[in-house]
């Protein structure tokens, strides 16, 4: 594996670092959704993923010839972002009517 | 313990060996070695690891915070080395402020036991979101990203959370005026796996992104918008593209939210047993509880038994 060539024959702001940043929100998103067991969090952590995509979208849109096609595939995910949020958060709410628990695990049964 | 205080000293090591040739102003030595890029990720996975909520006592969080620290603090100093060795780049400090920023308030997010810190520790993480998208010449999504997310999102699992938190288990003490802890949030599933997974698929990414990628260099322009009226990212002009290249999109949004809003209402109904002339019947009954309110919503087609007898003021 020979030295990458990172930051120093690149522009000090290129694309790449903004992808790297979208990468590492959504990878952060990942490790949350999988790992922890509230409801409400594991909800949460799948929008931190929205935003590692969003961020990526933008910068897509800004480096590639100013194209504002990143801004608006940006605004149809916040629109799906709101929708899947009060969507899930009364699911949530009606599961945490059936069992009283905000637990992942109560819901064990459901599993294959 | 002794294999993590080995790591720690590999990479001082390393990172000794590697400010040494920067100095020097080599070209073909770069600030930022693959391998300290990996014992970085690793580090920072152990961190993590340490941080998730789990039945280990304080010391071990602590240590793990402490990782985590380190590991920042390193990349920090590189990144400072590095960039006081660069003439330009005047917007390139802001870009590592917003992104740090964002990067803590994510695995804050994660992390953090309690779900009301893991809603704050996110709408930080949008904010500065919303700074990156400054820098991205997108002055309009900054915003409603700000308005939509913080400021509706957020609130929304903040009310969910006031309202689906149970009250102290029996067993507390009295004198506990924090509730505490519920056990399905103290303790988290698989944090070593899921971290494991987690960083390795980060390492990949940024390995690929860096050295497969060829360089992009922003279209040539001033480095502000020469009218903020018309710049790329405006209202004006992100508004014209939406509505004259992506109306049916738009439309479709619009649809995809009125879809969601009936659906909300529709779910959170509650059953109510009221009883009728022969037997007791269940209807749908509103999400609101019907209690002393006396605009309470009726339920269609019933006496609503809860409504007080004095008109509405």
């Amino acid at each position: 594996m020979g030295k990458l060539p990172m930051l120093q024959q690149m522009d000090p702001l290129a694309l790449q670092h903004y992808l790297a940043v979208g990468g590492i929100l959504f990878v952060i998103g990942l490790i949350g959704f999988i790992s922890r067991r509230n409801l409400i969090v594991m909800f949460l952590c799948t929008e931190l993923m929205f935003q590692g995509v969003a961020i990526n979208l933008v910068a897509f849109g800004r480096y590639l010839n100013n194209d504002l096609g990143g801004q608006a595939f940006t605004i149809f995910v916040l629109v799906i972002a709101a929708a899947e949020a009060s969507l899930a958060l009364g699911l949530v709410v009606l599961l945490f009517r059936q069992k009283n628990t905000l637990d992942a695990n109560a819901w064990r049964e459901l599993k294959g | 313990m002794e294999g993590i205080l080995a790591i720690r000293t590999a990479l001082a090591a390393a990172s000794e060996g590697t400010h040494v040739p920067v100095v020097a102003q080599t070209a073909s030595d770069n600030a930022l070695a693959p391998v300290l890029i990996l014992v970085l990720c690793v580090v920072a996975g152990l961190g993590t690891v340490l941080l998730l909520p789990s039945k280990r006592e304080a010391v071990l969080r602590k240590i793990g915070g402490v990782l985590m620290l380190a590991a920042g603090l390193i990349l920090a100093a590189m990144l400072v080395h590095f960039l006081s060795g660069q003439g330009k780049g005047q917007m390139s400090i802001y870009f590592w402020i917003f992104s740090a920023i964002a990067i803590v308030g994510a695995i804050r997010v994660i992390t953090h036991p309690r779900p009301v810190y893991s809603a704050l520790y996110f709408v930080l993480s949008v904010l500065a979101t919303a700074g990156l998208f400054i820098l991205l010449w997108a002055e309009f999504m900054a915003a409603a990203l700000v308005i939509i997310y913080a400021g509706a999102i957020l609130v929304t699992y903040v009310f969910v959370i006031m309202l689906a938190t149970q009250s102290s288990p029996p067993g507390s003490p009295e004198g506990s005026e924090v509730g505490a802890l519920a056990e399905y949030d103290a303790v988290s599933r698989e944090p070593l796996l899921a971290s494991a997974v987690g960083f390795t698929l980060m390492g990949m990414l940024i390995f690929v992104i860096f050295d497969r990628a060829p360089s992009f260099a922003p279209v040539s322009g001033p480095s502000a918008p020469s009218s903020a009226v018309n710049g790329p990212g405006s209202v004006q002009v992100l508004g014209r593209y939406l509505f004259q290249s992506q109306i049916v999109n738009l439309e479709l949004a619009g649809l995809i939210l009125t879809i969601a809003m009936v659906g909300a209402i529709l779910i959170a109904r509650r059953q109510v047993i009221v009883t009728g002339p022969t037997a007791p019947e269940v209807l749908l009954g509103p999400s609101t509880p019907v209690d002393d309110n006396p605009h309470s919503i009726p339920v269609y087609g019933t006496d609503n038994p809860r409504q007080k007898a004095y008109p509405e003021t």
